[in-house]
């Protein structure tokens, strides 16, 4: 890991932890970080493979219903998550072995469409998912002997969770793992001819994407105790895309600030307005027009002014790039 | 048992018209101009709602179904001048991007203006009463709706395939660069294009009203059939839309009868599966 990517890890770990002291809404946080996970899983695609997943809601849902079932029939809850992860990196697997033999917009169409089985698939089996009405009654098992049933306590696990797959995440995009999956979002065809296996590449990621997903599924349902029919539905993957491109999908930390700001969003404008959407609407469609780049793009724009405006001489390090510039601008006034 | 599969039948043939419109639409608008628009059922949605609005304000219900495509058209050449077309050369993924921003959008608007509880429509006066079939009655209205929507989508097939007007949208579609250096605006007839597309969702919405009434996300789950219905005709075929619309319509309302929880899974699986093994669909030629 590069030591930017050091002190961004620090900086992080350190707003996660102090988060519920700062402000007491552990649950609300805890939300915040179970999306960002998610988000996290589709730039992994998106972002570094340039491959826009349209059935992320797939992976969440086999992870939470996965979680569920484990529980009720008396798993303890590290086991149940983990197993989540399987499941869903599993299920990812077989969806992204078949999704990426369609090129472009048709690999988009086969995620939607496995997306769409799968919850009609939820649906229609009630004795097991509870269809409609969603896995209810979920008791939330200590570990290691220390209860959970307090928020606080339930989100500092999430935390660790969250935590520790952010790091594998940055780990990963720094290994050459990380640079082939940027050489196919570049150029695939180029990939291919230097001799990478390109489809295995795809699906390994894909499969990782599945298992962070389903952790995040798996989160979800022990936080509320309950899996909504919605955890698996195809909305729920629209909502992970517009999470992903609101943060920006440019950077590691984009998709978190993304999920951020939606999950905050629809838990306090949908207060104030129950129409909030149509707010949210408005901002992504202009998202998409003027700043692809996302929020966090605009955020390190503003930082960079910033940085503009304070005194050169303040300044830690010589500025070379500044210098070749002052020398340009010499030889064209010579 | 042979009239109720009678009346399935034709209820299949009732949902099915309504994805063909709606698959007619979207394959002018996917398949041939190349833009994955998310927003169909959107525009479906609004469609109904504007319908139920003009037969409420003017009383006649055949102005509504005039005028409720026309108004949903106009928006969609608006929304593709101002956005979409910009945002071609960024590709696909921002296409669909900014076509599920305005999914939101539409959707809240509509529940903005018509409020959240769904619309409820009486079958006009002059089409009450139906067809005995055995011992169910099948209302004029829905056949009449069958009519007009073969009728509407004869007369765009028509459009496109024996006027001059079509002939160009076709060699447009073909090969842009050679139409525009022919002294044609291409953007212009790709707007008209994707208005039109839109317009047949609008009518779909306007039809279905009062057989099955209005919500305001009713046209959810109308993008993803009519995304099954493109993919399985192929896309950009106008004849495999229609095609797959009523097959997938008709299949849908028999297996209601013979094995419920197969019908929405049965139908994406046949998509991914047509995805998989024949990707330019059972009438596509690219």
């Amino acid at each position: 890991m590069r030591p930017g990517q050091r002190t961004g890890f620090a900086v992080l770990a350190l707003v996660v932890l102090a988060a519920p002291a700062a402000v007491n809404y552990p649950t609300l946080e805890a939300q915040v970080l179970i999306a960002a996970l998610l988000a996290l899983g589709f730039n992994l695609l998106l972002g570094e493979m340039g491959f826009l997943s349209f059935g992320q809601a797939t992976f969440n849902g086999i992870g939470a219903y996965c979680t569920g079932l484990l529980i009720k029939s008396g798993w303890p809850l590290l086991a149940a998550l983990g197993a989540s992860a399987g499941s869903a990196a599993l299920a990812a697997l077989v969806v992204g072995a078949l999704s990426t033999q369609g090129t472009g917009i048709y690999a988009v169409m086969l995620t939607f469409a496995f997306n769409e089985m799968a919850y009609y698939a939820a649906f229609e089996w009630s004795d097991l998912t509870g269809g409609d009405n969603g896995l209810r009654g979920l008791a939330r098992p200590a570990l290691w002997g220390v209860g959970l049933a307090d928020p606080r306590r339930y989100y500092y696990l999430v935390a660790a969770v969250f935590l520790v797959g952010f790091f594998l995440v940055l780990r990963l995009t720094a290994s050459p793992f990380g640079h082939v999956l940027r050489a196919i979002r570049e150029n695939e065809h180029r990939a291919r001819a230097v001799g990478y296996r390109v489809r295995r590449y795809k699906v390994a990621a894909f499969a990782l994407s599945g298992a962070l997903s389903g952790l995040a599924g798996g989160l979800f349902a022990m936080l509320y105790q309950f899996v909504p029919l919605q955890a698996i539905d195809f909305n729920t993957s629209t909502d992970i895309v517009i999470m992903g491109l609101l943060g920006g999908t440019g950077s590691v930390y984009g998709p978190l600030l993304g999920a951020a700001v939606y999950t905050l969003m629809a838990n306090f404008l949908s207060n104030l307005w129950a129409r909030w959407p149509l707010i949210l609407g408005l901002l992504f469609c202009s998202l998409v027009m003027f700043l692809r780049g996302g929020l966090w793009e605009l955020c390190a724009a503003v930082w960079r002014r910033l940085g503009a405006l304070v005194p050169r001489s303040g300044r830690r390090n010589s500025d070379a790039g500044g210098r070749r510039a002052a020398r340009l601008e010499d030889r064209g006034a010579a | 048992m042979w009239s109720l599969l009678t009346v399935q039948l034709l209820n299949g043939l009732v949902l099915g018209m309504i994805y063909a419109l709606a698959a007619a639409g979207l394959t002018l608008i996917f398949g041939m101009l190349d833009i994955p628009n998310f927003a169909h059922g959107a525009f479906y949605a609004l469609g109904a709602y504007l319908a139920y609005t003009v037969a409420e304000k003017s009383g006649s219900v055949a102005l509504a179904f005039v005028l409720a495509p026309i108004a949903v058209g106009v928006l969609g050449l608006a929304v593709d001048t101002f956005f979409l077309r910009r945002l071609a050369r960024a590709g696909h993924v921002y296409q669909i991007l900014f076509t599920l921003g305005a999914v939101l959008v539409i959707q809240e608007t509509i529940v903005l203006l018509w409020g959240a509880d769904s619309l409820s429509v009486d079958v006009p006066s002059y089409f009450a009463g139906g067809v005995e079939v055995g011992l169910v009655l099948f209302p004029y209205y829905r056949l009449f709706l069958v009519a007009v929507g073969a009728l509407t989508i004869a007369a765009v097939w028509l459009a496109l395939e024996r006027t001059r007007y079509g002939a160009i949208i076709r060699a447009g579609i073909e090969d842009p660069d050679m139409v525009s250096c022919l002294g044609i605006d291409v953007a212009r007839l790709f707007m008209v294009v994707f208005g039109l597309g839109v317009a047949l969702a609008g009518l779909a919405g306007a039809l279905i009203v009062p057989v099955r009434g209005g919500q305001p996300a009713m046209g959810t789950q109308l993008t993803g059939l009519s995304f099954v219905v493109v993919v399985i005709g192929g896309m950009g075929s106008f004849a495999g839309a229609v095609a797959g619309g009523l097959l997938v319509g008709v299949t849908q309302a028999l297996m209601t009868v013979f094995y419920p929880p197969a019908s929405q899974v049965g139908v994406f699986a046949a998509m991914a599966a047509v995805l998989l093994v024949r990707p330019q669909g059972l009438f596509g030629i690219r």
